[in-house]
């Protein structure tokens, strides 16, 4: 049919944008991995076919998708880096570092291009970065044809089974289908052939051929799901060509929009704050309900609370992104800047199964990324310094993740030359920050080149901050619940280690009263609670100060904070904010309890208040402000100088 | 996307689908695509038809479970997929007498290694490329399906 405007469909698949940058950013995770991979086998001679074939399929489909939504730079892009794939896949280029380098050059640009679709602003370039894989596709490098490695060589002592799957709708509604099989059989051993056959009355059935350790008793639990086995026969054609080995299992995974989660998050809150309600009319009902109806009430109250928290943690699990994703952008940064700066570092990834809330990778992304650059550009020594030190030629730097508790905790690792105490202190003492005795320790370090304005290397910096300071990063970790600390050796390196919430929206706090108002403190934040005697408290230099352990501890009335009156009883309570030196003491009237409470940002510009996070509310339906931690001690340090 | 509104009528072209769709019971059309947004856009586009039902396949060999577990009146294959390439899958239901009348459209990126003819010579019934039109693509699987 003759369309008279080709280009009328535009509007028309602009109502799939969404899933296009969702699918971009799976095939674009992929090719990340397949492509850390694929490093070592730069100049190797023989690659993984399955590696390959991985990322040609991404490219492949990324050029698909794009051509449809109409992004030709993205369309073109990924059709020259299919290409080039296409040539190693059949053995007619090896891979060689120019290679490797105009590859992820190329991944790097097509991320830039569909961003730049995504977020409205110009289309960057391709012209060179195409360029580049045409010289490389043509060029002269394919002298040496590569061996393809054989996956599926050391298979001597291991036995081949054939296994029959027969399909049906019954199997398929208990969830039994040719997906689910083959992921059964994949964990048994290594799959080498997957192919329909029809048997005798026309019937379809799938024959895998499994080769593998696992004896006979290890297929018998398969038998039930209509799978028949036996021992595969020796004279079987090799797999080769199209005829295709099974590399991944698109499993049964819905994508959800975060918005959608948001709002389960939020109906779950109220459910939250309602079961409090309850609680508390549980309490009044106490004195005049006969106990034996009162007490299976309360028991039923609980019951709820705890089928509330279950349901809390499921959904919290499915807002749970793996961190290893971000990880390995943070790789691709890292070559980039070791090649620019000429320095050699080896990246070191754990723990990137530790799963974390979408928001909060979302947040952490820029923190990271300058703190990695930080390591990159001052941390790290160059190859030259480093073996003046006798140090190893290659810098490392490590990147981990665990989740401890409720916490999940992110290090940041260096084995450069660590941060240099008296060039803080000159610096700090140059811009007239006064950081008072020579002595600092790592805390006082950290707090110090997390000033506002504060760089050792006001040139370095812009390069490898991209505008972005230590105190951006102190801030945007403390305002997601989170703090940051630091290790540091001359010589030895620097480790960051940034502890963070696992979730946001539902938080541990205790509820506090001054002068009446009440309060919210996360309770991830206080250290331990204290009872004082107001008679014990003493003034230094205009701050109030109390003992604590063995030290002082500066107090931070919070009725003086919010310009309330001040009116003070025989005791209060403190709760201890903060590590070690740099602790401070919030003083409070009285501790009211410990609430689960669901937080709230307070988004009108005219009721956000310093020092106040957002606001909750409890049992009785009346809002409670929400402390802001980090802003409160940030005050506390402050309004000391 | 309206497929035969009265602005389409104005002109001489006939209104294939419209019509093809009338007479038509419910037809079950078997979308195979590794991509999941290209899935939705050809069901999407199919939409047009009216009384399709469409059942999605994420790889050749799902695509052939699809096949065993229910009846499917047409296929629209995607060439290039992981497991089972399109190619297979065209050679697999040509050569068995239960499923060898299944009409096949091919929708493949342009510029993909296997050419026009070759998958017309395997038994596909139609060869489209991606970017694809939507309108187009309806109009073809409505005329199969009419014919068939």
């Amino acid at each position: 049919m003759d369309d008279p405007n080709p280009d009328n469909h535009g509007e028309f698949f602009d109502q799939f944008l969404d899933d296009y940058y969702v699918e971009c950013d799976e095939h674009l995770v992929s090719i990340r991995r397949s492509l850390v991979t694929l490093e070592d086998e730069v100049d190797a001679g023989a690659i993984d076919r399955a590696l390959l074939d991985n990322l040609f399929r991404s490219f492949h489909t990324l050029k698909g998708i794009s051509g449809m939504v109409g992004l030709g730079e993205a369309e073109q892009l990924a059709h020259h880096l299919e290409s080039y794939l296409r040539e190693l896949r059949e053995g007619s280029l090896s891979l060689s570092a120019p290679g490797f380098e105009a590859l992820v050059a190329g991944v790097s640009l097509l991320e830039s291009v569909i961003n730049a679709r995504r977020n409205d602003q110009a289309i960057p370039s391709i012209h060179e970065a195409v360029g580049r894989l045409q010289t490389i596709s043509s060029g002269p490098e394919s002298a040496v044809a590569p061996a393809k490695r054989d996956s599926s060589t050391n298979e001597s002592t291991r036995i081949r089974w054939q296994v029959e799957f027969t399909p049906t709708a019954e199997l398929a509604e208990r969830g039994v289908n040719v997906n689910s099989v083959r992921s059964r059989l994949q964990e048994l051993g290594q799959l080498v052939q997957a192919k329909p056959v029809v048997k005798g009355a026309g019937e379809i059935a799938f024959e895998f051929i499994v080769v593998t350790d696992a004896d006979e008793k290890d297929f018998t639990g398969l038998e039930a799901d209509g799978l028949t086995f036996k021992p595969a026969p020796i004279e079987q054609a090799p797999v080769t060509g199209r005829q295709s080995v099974p590399t991944i299992a698109p499993a049964s995974v819905v994508r959800v929009d975060l918005d959608r989660l948001d709002e389960l998050m939020r109906i779950i809150g109220e459910l939250v704050t309602s079961r409090t309600r309850l609680d508390d009319q549980l309490t009044d009902l106490k004195r005049v309900a006969p106990p034996a109806l009162w007490r299976s009430l309360q028991e039923t109250s609980l019951t709820v609370g705890r089928q509330l928290r279950d349901l809390r943690e499921s959904v919290m699990r499915v807002r749970m992104v793996q961190i290893g994703e971000i990880f390995e952008r943070m790789s691709f940064v890292v070559r980039d800047l070791a090649r620019e700066s000429g320095k050699k570092i080896i990246v070191q990834l754990s723990g990137g199964e530790t799963e974390i809330d979408k928001f909060l990778v979302e947040r952490m992304m820029d923190p990271l990324l300058h703190l990695v650059r930080n390591a990159v550009s001052h941390g790290l020594e160059t190859v030259a310094e480093r073996e003046a030190q006798r140090k190893r030629t290659e810098g490392t730097l490590s990147l981990g993740a665990m989740t401890a508790g409720e916490r999940i905790v992110i290090k940041i690792a260096d084995d450069g030359r660590g941060i240099d105490r008296n060039l803080v202190l000159e610096r700090a003492t140059a811009k007239g920050l006064n950081p008072g005795d020579a002595e600092i320790d790592d805390g006082a370090l950290l707090d110090l080149i997390c000033t506002p304005g504060f760089s050792t290397r006001d040139e370095a910096d812009r390069e490898s901050g991209r505008g972005v300071g230590m105190d951006v990063v102190k801030k945007a970790i403390e305002e997601l619940g989170g703090r940051i600390s630091l290790a540091t050796n001359i010589g030895e390196g620097t480790t960051f280690t940034i502890e963070l919430p696992l979730t946001l929206a539902i938080a541990e706090a205790l509820i506090v009263s001054v002068n009446g108002q009440r309060f919210a403190v996360p309770q991830s934040a206080v250290r331990e609670v204290l009872e004082v005697e107001s008679a014990s408290t003493r003034v230094l230099e205009n701050n109030e100060i109390i003992s604590y352990r063995g030290k002082v501890l500066p107090l931070l009335r919070l009725a003086r904070v919010f310009e309330m009156d001040d009116q003070r009883g025989a005791n209060f309570h403190v709760l201890v904010l903060g590590e070690e030196t740099n602790a401070v003491g919030l003083a409070v009237d009285r501790i009211l309890g410990q609430r689960e409470i669901v937080v709230r940002a307070i988004k009108d510009p005219l009721a956000q208040s310093k020092g106040i996070a957002g606001a909750t509310e409890l049992g009785d339906q009346r809002v409670v402000l929400i402390l802001d931690i980090g802003a409160l001690r940030h005050l506390a340090t402050t309004s000391r100088h | 996307l309206p497929l035969c509104p009265h602005d389409l009528a104005k002109s001489q072209r006939k209104c294939v689908s419209a019509e093809v769709s009338d007479k038509l019971k419910t037809n079950n059309i078997l979308v195979v695509d590794d991509s999941p947004t290209m899935r939705r856009m050809v069901i999407t586009s199919l939409g047009a038809l009216g009384k399709v039902k469409s059942t999605q396949a994420g790889s050749g060999l799902e695509a052939i479970e699809r096949l065993a577990i229910e009846p499917v009146d047409l296929m629209v294959l995607d060439l290039n997929m992981p497991d089972m390439h399109g190619m297979e899958v065209i050679g697999f239901v040509r050569s068995h007498q239960a499923y060898r009348d299944i009409p096949i459209v091919v929708l493949t990126t342009k510029g993909e290694e296997t050419s026009r003819t070759e998958a017309l010579a395997a038994g596909a019934n139609r060869y489209l490329t991606k970017p694809f039109d939507p309108r187009q693509l309806a109009d073809v699987v409505g005329s199969l399906l009419n014919a068939s």
